[in-house]
């Protein structure tokens, strides 16, 4: 009872007093907040630049999506091999990579001897295979990505047409995001200590042209459209196909979707 | 008087904070972050821009090479990029100019790559096992031998 009573009386001498005579705490709590509105106005507004990020290109015209068809890949590696040489991918780290799965019904085997680059040697398994087949993977710039969130100095971010890109020059090569991933599609670069990952080849899809590794893709395995172009080809696929994503049961919404995809892949 | 004195001094020390902010967010704030997001929107820009694209395609290859690019789209090879066999067309070509001579691999591994017989290929792709492949032909043993001593490259067999 005691307490209450001290805390109302409190309460009703506080505003008798500052209607009197604002004292140091009233004057200084004032003066805080108007430093805070301040500050707001004033960081508010940093420097206006126009929407298109470069001549002739408007990023909110595109946005991308990347479909895999995995019965066509016949593991030749020319796209990781296309890759590097765009992207400067160093060697024994990957933008994307070929996996093989062996599978039978006593056990499954999965090998990606360099990424795929070198092409597939035979391969011996302890068990009767049933089927094999090749899987591409690459980054999935997800909608809803966990590499994104955990970049702790904006770093990363995903672009108006679809992309998910990593700033260079913010990275400070925490890796985080490179944990994130639930599919290893970052790394973190060996001279440069940032982390490192597939663009789609932001600087060819920009112009006009295709991935290096769809540019290269013998057999159609790969295909890369534009989600905002009517008649698009992946487009037209992913809206009437059975497409499935990877590891659609972590919600991250994907944009690189596979056709005939087995329950084998991760 | 006491009391103008303390307004003074309050406005003062807040007017220096305020300034000590906005010049050191001004330093410490990239220039484009935040336009669109919690990012360095010059970024989308530097990435654009970050070179100029390597591969140029099948097509590039065809106003030189017209007689090989015409075989080719005629053949099994048809979707067969030259520059999955050969390079990309920045080591060749710059600024229109011929600058280095495009590698050709004649090994047997070019084209083991695509077409050696592995687990894991569609069944429908060619695929060869190389001595089995030889022994049919009645072409002896392998030793020595390359795919392109009795294949052309740019139109192979079907």
């Amino acid at each position: 009872m005691d307490a209450d009573n001290t805390r109302s009386a409190c309460l009703a001498a506080e505003p008798a007093e500052a209607a009197n005579d604002p004292g140091r705490r009233d004057f200084l709590k004032g003066a805080l907040r108007l430093a805070g509105g301040a500050y707001v106005f004033f960081a508010g507004g940093p420097l206006a630049e126009g929407e298109v990020p470069g001549e002739g290109y408007d990023w909110t015209e595109h946005r991308y999506a990347y479909l895999i068809d995995t019965e066509k890949c016949i593991g030749c590696g020319s796209c990781a091999r296309a890759c590097a040489a765009e992207n400067d991918v160093p060697d024994g780290f990957f933008r994307t990579w070929i996996e093989r799965y062996v599978v039978g019904v006593e056990g499954s085997h999965v090998d990606s001897p360099n990424g795929g680059k070198d092409g597939f040697p035979p391969v011996q398994v302890g068990f009767e295979a049933t089927k094999s087949f090749f899987v591409p993977k690459l980054c999935n710039h997800c909608k809803e990505t966990p590499c994104i969130q955990v970049c702790p100095v904006g770093a990363s971010y995903r672009t108006k047409d679809g992309l998910v890109l990593v700033d260079g020059e913010r990275c400070i090569g925490c890796a985080y995001c490179v944990q994130a991933c639930p599919y290893g599609s970052r790394y973190l670069h060996p001279v440069k200590h940032t982390a490192d990952k597939c663009t789609w080849c932001y600087h060819r899809v920009t112009k006009g042209l295709r991935p290096a590794c769809v540019e290269v893709c013998p057999t159609g395995t790969r295909m890369f459209g534009d989600m905002k172009r009517e008649n698009d080809p992946v487009r037209l696929a992913i809206e009437h196909e059975r497409v499935s994503v990877l590891q659609g049961h972590l919600r991250t919404e994907p944009q690189t979707y596979y056709l005939h995809l087995d329950k084998e892949v991760r | 008087m006491e009391h103008a004195r303390h307004v003074f001094r309050a406005v003062l020390v807040l007017v220096v904070a305020l300034a000590a902010v906005s010049i050191g967010r001004g330093f410490l704030v990239p220039r484009s972050y935040g336009l669109h997001g919690p990012y360095r929107y010059d970024n989308v820009k530097e990435q654009m821009a970050v070179r100029a694209p390597r591969h140029g395609g099948a097509a590039s290859c065809a106003p030189c090479h017209a007689e090989k690019a015409a075989k080719r789209t005629a053949g099994a090879h048809r979707n067969v990029s030259c520059e999955i066999c050969h390079a990309p067309l920045s080591r060749h070509v710059a600024e229109g100019k011929r600058t280095e001579a495009m590698p050709i691999d004649r090994s047997y591994l070019l084209c083991a790559r695509c077409h050696r017989k592995v687990l894991g290929r569609p069944e429908k792709f060619p695929q060869v096992a190389l001595e089995q492949h030889l022994s049919e032909m009645g072409a002896g043993p392998a030793e020595g031998k390359v795919c392109l001593d009795c294949h052309d490259p740019h139109s192979p067999k079907p």
